[in-house]
């Protein structure tokens, strides 16, 4: 903001000398000077910056003026765009704007590890209350097995090591609170005003901040999601992922509710930390949309490691008895003398309270923001991405949808967000790394495919002597020999799969992936040395009907 | 080897003719190249024979095993010795995780020692049944080549067999080699490192290749003070220069102390433990001296000289693009030949060998980005040119992409390591043309990487890959501004 007044001659529009003059609302502009000192500070990169962009804005204001719908190309406005929640979406999608030369103001709510109507910080889910402390507890948690692990290699222990939950909260706070600080740094270093407080759309170019309104040509909605805990009788006994990354104390016997990511990652966290786990699944296996083989085998692995599967249970109440402790109610049963109960039956975009209804912004059935393919809603001067779109909810797809917008917006580049083929990990204990196809979808598009599986004793268990495994599978299409799928669960799996999710996106064979020499010995070696298919798909109708499904296929991979 | 013989009818032709072989192939020598070339063969119908020596831990004229080097005496026992070593870093990251581990965790060299010996047999009976159960008939004793289509198997009681086979296979590796100093039967080589009686406490390694580094990393890891002593300013030379940097950088944070440019003039046998006199006049007092300066192809005993077969000026065999040697009969892969030494490529000579000798498709094993692993801790793993290789190779610019990041591991451990990568682009046709590595899961990370730059993936394809997050791998996919680019006309960096 601070930068207007110079920005504006030195471009030299026309259309800016005059607005400044009359700018609509001036309190909330000098307030906002005040607070940041810093974007004074970094002036001169930021001119340059400014002259660097000049020639792409000049062309982007055109394009903008043909494609706003409506929105009168001439008035001026506080920013060229505001975002509403700073994290990894909204981060990427304002930085890059600034960069591109456009205006930027970010809110985001006060900073805490839990969030709430009230609370957030900047970073987001995955920095604050998702991958980044998730990963850290994963890699504390993992240390147990490690020292199991080490036992079989000589390694021996005067006593068995133990854990204090107080120091690895203290450490991992310590850790977050440097992340936050440094996404702040991320923002104002590429001169985005950050407003703290929460955001609400008061018109298709009004936010409203703490009861300050700011005007921008376009807005964008990134407030992501939360998680959703089912109405049961004592669910309010019940923690969420949020409340699991901090507790004030390790959890003695926990019962985890749900069959997805984060309740295998947490059940992982707490059994290596030496907690009782049990898992109840209202299915019959963990991880639905996984590729069957994959689901199966990382239930095995986790249970060998000491986590009780309920399958087909369903959660009725929790009950608190009078020493504390909690019991669940299911359908089959109850389950008695559990310290904590988490529920980790999915997530909700956080829509609510945002005035989107005020402005007529549509919402899908579950409440999430509905966007076209450029993430734009039903309002022409609002966008959304993230988790709050609800389309394929992971931090790098936020990052790839908010890089796409700050394209399409200031570079005069539409740009579509691509999910095809787009890598993703579980951190459960084994890992999972998988991208592209199941064998499910593959039979399903494809109808011919090969399937390479392998299931092996790594190395290292067979020193260690634990029961640890590892299982990969490739997927290939028959005609094309075009790799659709990788699937892996073992150790090491989400760094081993990224390099491969290279080779997929690129299109590359099985033919191509033979041809790679192994990294001997690795684990990662098995997927370039997989000779035999272990079975050939062959559903599809004859020739010319595989035509007709390759090409389909093609286009909605 | 002529195209021609390859051709079906003219292959049986021939087999009609000389039926009277014993062998269709005999293989000399069961390590990765021979017994993948002795399946693959059997595979396609071929009767085959192979003979290694008896099995031993350390590898002389008369002992060796089935599975050679990397099952025996390299990859698979270091592996599980950096295995081991890990964990001596692991206990210390796992405190600031809240984990309370007894200060003096107490480390049984003997327990591990036995065991790795126990999983080694264990392999060396697996790699026995692969062969049996592909219809290979194996002979121990020790190989000679006594003509264009004749082997000798002098067997343990002395005893000589002698069988005609069409082809002969060359497989017969390498091993360690010695520095002629004063003293020089005092030290050890990688062989013995492997099968120490007794954990050392103080280790002096000679060397800057990736042998060196690794075991330095193992001992070190261990609880043992290294000291390792190299020609060069950097360890690891012909890898890139920046990771070199790094590597050392690390060994050096873990608390290896380097020697740079300085020789061993001198061992000396004391009651403390061996003297070690460097070319710099200093003086270390040690329990073990490791040399690993190299290793020499295994062609001495072979008889190859003899019936004719080419040796190069190191004693490694001669061979052309189909590893044929040059006598049409006689064939060689793996170390033997000095070509690339790293099992994977043993194993893909081995088995263009097999398809082009019996397969009747001439296949040339291709020797293109080909990726490769150094284990130290953290280990570096590469795959295509390095900056030095690219900027003398190279016709146009070349663009540097770097990223040096604390893996999120350490931020919590407080470990003062950092994570190093590397891609080199070619700045006209988008292609990487290298990639490298140093950090925790390097070797795994590469792999994939590997097949992308195998084929020629753009940096555009490596871009539009989506990451993993939070992993180190997706900095491979993230890396957006170019840290240096090296003109035609400079060819310097522009750091």
């Amino acid at each position: 903001m601070a930068t207007a007044p110079l920005a504006g001659p030195m471009l030299g529009f026309p259309a800016f000398r005059p607005l400044y003059k009359k700018f609509p609302i001036s309190g909330p502009l000098s307030s906002s000077f005040i607070s940041l000192p810093r974007t004074l500070t970094s002036l001169p990169p930021f001119r340059r910056s400014l002259l660097h962009c000049q020639r792409h804005r000049c062309r982007h204001l055109t394009v903008r003026a043909d494609s706003d719908n409506g929105a009168e190309p001439t008035r001026h406005y506080d920013f060229d765009l505001f975002t509403i929640g700073a994290g990894s979406g909204g981060v990427r999608a304002s930085r890059f704007a600034a960069n591109f030369g456009a205006r930027v103001a970010v809110c985001e709510l006060p900073f805490s590890t839990i969030s709430s109507e009230t609370t957030g910080g900047f970073g987001g889910t995955c920095v604050l209350r998702g991958c980044v402390p998730k990963k850290l507890l994963v890699y504390a948690s993992k240390y147990s097995h490690e020292f199991d692990e080490s036992l079989g290699f000589g390694w021996k222990y005067e006593a068995e090591p133990q854990h204090d939950w107080s120091t690895l909260m203290a450490n991992k706070n310590a850790e977050l609170q440097r992340l936050t600080g440094i996404y702040k740094n991320i923002l104002t270093n590429a001169n985005v005003t950050l407003i703290e407080g929460r955001g609400k759309i008061v018109d298709p170019h009004t936010v409203e901040v703490d009861g300050k309104l700011y005007s921008a040509r376009h807005i964008l909605v990134s407030v992501g999601g939360r998680p959703f805990i089912p109405p049961i009788p004592g669910s309010e006994y019940a923690i969420d992922s949020d409340a699991a990354l901090d507790l004030p104390s390790k959890p003695e016997k926990i019962a985890i509710i749900g069959g997805g990511y984060i309740a295998l990652e947490f059940a992982g966290i707490f059994n290596g930390l030496k907690s009782e786990v049990h898992v109840f699944i209202r299915q019959k296996k963990v991880l639905r949309g996984f590729d069957e083989e994959i689901r199966d085998f990382v239930a095995e692995q986790m249970s060998l490691r000491g986590i009780e599967f309920h399958t087909e249970e369903t959660p009725q109440a929790i009950l608190k008895s009078a020493d504390g402790s909690l019991s669940l109610k299911t359908n089959k049963g109850t389950v008695e003398g559990l310290s904590h109960v988490m529920f980790a039956t999915g997530r909700r975009p956080n829509t609510k309270n945002l005035g989107l209804e005020k402005v007529g912004l549509k919402l899908t059935n579950g409440g999430a923001v509905e966007v076209d393919e450029y993430s734009r809603t039903s309002v022409p001067s609002i966008w959304a991405v993230g988790d709050v779109t609800d389309r394929l909810n992971l931090t790098p797809v936020a990052l790839m949808e908010g890089g796409a917008l700050a394209k399409t917006l200031f570079q005069n580049q539409p740009t579509k967000p691509d999910y095809r083929a787009v890598p993703s990990a579980v951190f459960s204990q084994p890992p999972i790394g998988s991208v592209g196809l199941t064998e499910e979808q593959a039979t399903k598009e494809y109808g011919n495919i090969d399937v390479f599986t392998a299931n092996f004793r790594p190395l290292k268990a067979t020193l260690s002597g634990l029961p640890d495994r590892v299982f990969l599978k490739l997927i290939a299409c028959a005609k094309t020999n075009k790799v659709l799928g990788l699937h892996m669960c073992g150790e090491d799996s989400p760094e081993i799969v990224q390099g491969f999710a290279v080779a997929i996106k690129a299109g590359l064979t099985k033919v191509d992936f033979d041809a790679t020499v192994g990294i001997h010995p690795t684990s990662a070696e098995e997927l370039v040395t997989m000779r035999t298919p272990t079975r050939k798909i062959r559903m599809g109708p004859p020739s010319e009907g595989t035509a007709d499904h390759e090409a389909k296929a093609a286009a909605g991979v | 080897m002529s195209r021609k013989m390859l051709i079906d009818g003219e292959l049986s032709d021939t087999n009609g003719e000389e039926a009277n072989y014993d062998f269709d192939l005999f293989v000399i020598g069961a390590g990765s190249g021979g017994v993948r070339a002795a399946r693959f063969s059997a595979n396609f119908g071929a009767k085959v024979g192979i003979c290694e020596l008896p099995f031993h831990p350390i590898s002389s004229e008369v002992v060796g095993g089935v599975g050679g080097t990397c099952v025996i005496r390299g990859c698979v026992p270091k592996k599980i010795l950096v295995y081991a070593a890990s964990f001596g870093g692991e206990i210390e990251d796992a405190r600031n995780y809240g984990w309370e581990v007894p200060e003096n965790a107490d480390f049984n060299w003997r327990k591990l020692l036995q065991k790795k010996t126990a999983e080694i047999i264990r392999l060396n009976g697996v790699y026995k049944r692969l062969l049996s159960n592909a219809g290979v008939k194996l002979y121990e004793g020790e190989g000679q080549v006594v003509g264009p289509h004749e082997v000798q198997v002098t067997q343990l009681d002395g005893t000589k067999l002698s069988y005609t086979a069409k082809y002969i296979l060359i497989a017969t590796g390498s091993r360690a080699h010695r520095l002629t100093i004063p003293g020089q039967e005092l030290a050890i080589t990688s062989d013995e490192a492997l099968s120490l009686e007794e954990l050392p406490k103080r280790v002096v390694v000679l060397g800057g290749g990736y042998i060196a580094v690794e075991f330095a990393s193992i001992w070190r890891g261990m609880g043992a003070t290294v000291d390792l002593f190299f020609r060069k300013e950097l360890p690891l030379r012909g890898f890139d220069d920046e990771m070199r940097a790094v590597v050392a950088r690390n060994l050096e944070g873990r608390g290896i102390n380097m020697h740079p440019r300085t020789n061993l003039k001198e061992l000396i046998k004391t009651e403390d433990g061996i003297k070690v006199l460097t070319d710099h006049g200093e003086e270390f007092l040690t329990d073990v001296v490791l040399f690993a300066t190299g290793r020499a192809p295994n062609t001495k005993r072979l008889n190859l000289e003899a019936v004719g077969v080419e040796l190069d000026k190191v004693g490694a065999v001669k061979v052309d693009e189909y590893s044929c040697t040059n006598l049409p009969s006689i064939w060689a892969i793996g170390d033997v030949t000095n070509r690339m030494n790293l099992t994977p490529v043993a194993l893909m000579e081995g088995t263009c060998f097999a398809k082009t000798v019996f397969g009747g498709s001439p296949s040339k094993p291709d020797y293109d980005n080909v990726p490769s692993a150094v284990f130290s801790i953290p280990p570096l793993s590469v795959v295509g040119l390095s900056e030095e290789q690219a900027i003398q190779q190279a016709n146009g610019d070349i663009l540097v992409f770097t990223s040096t990041f604390k893996p999120m591991k350490n931020t919590v451990s407080g470990r003062q390591e950092k994570t190093i990568m590397k891609l080199l682009v070619d700045a006209e046709t988008d292609k990487v043309i290298g990639a490298s590595m140093c950090g925790p899961d390097a070797p795994e990370i590469m792999q994939g990487i590997a097949v992308a730059l195998k084929c020629g993936a753009t940096k555009a394809q490596f871009d539009s890959t989506v990451g993993i997050h939070p992993s180190a791998a997706e900095e491979f996919v993230t890396m957006r501004t170019e840290t240096g680019r090296v003109s035609v006309s400079s060819r310097k960096t522009n750091l």
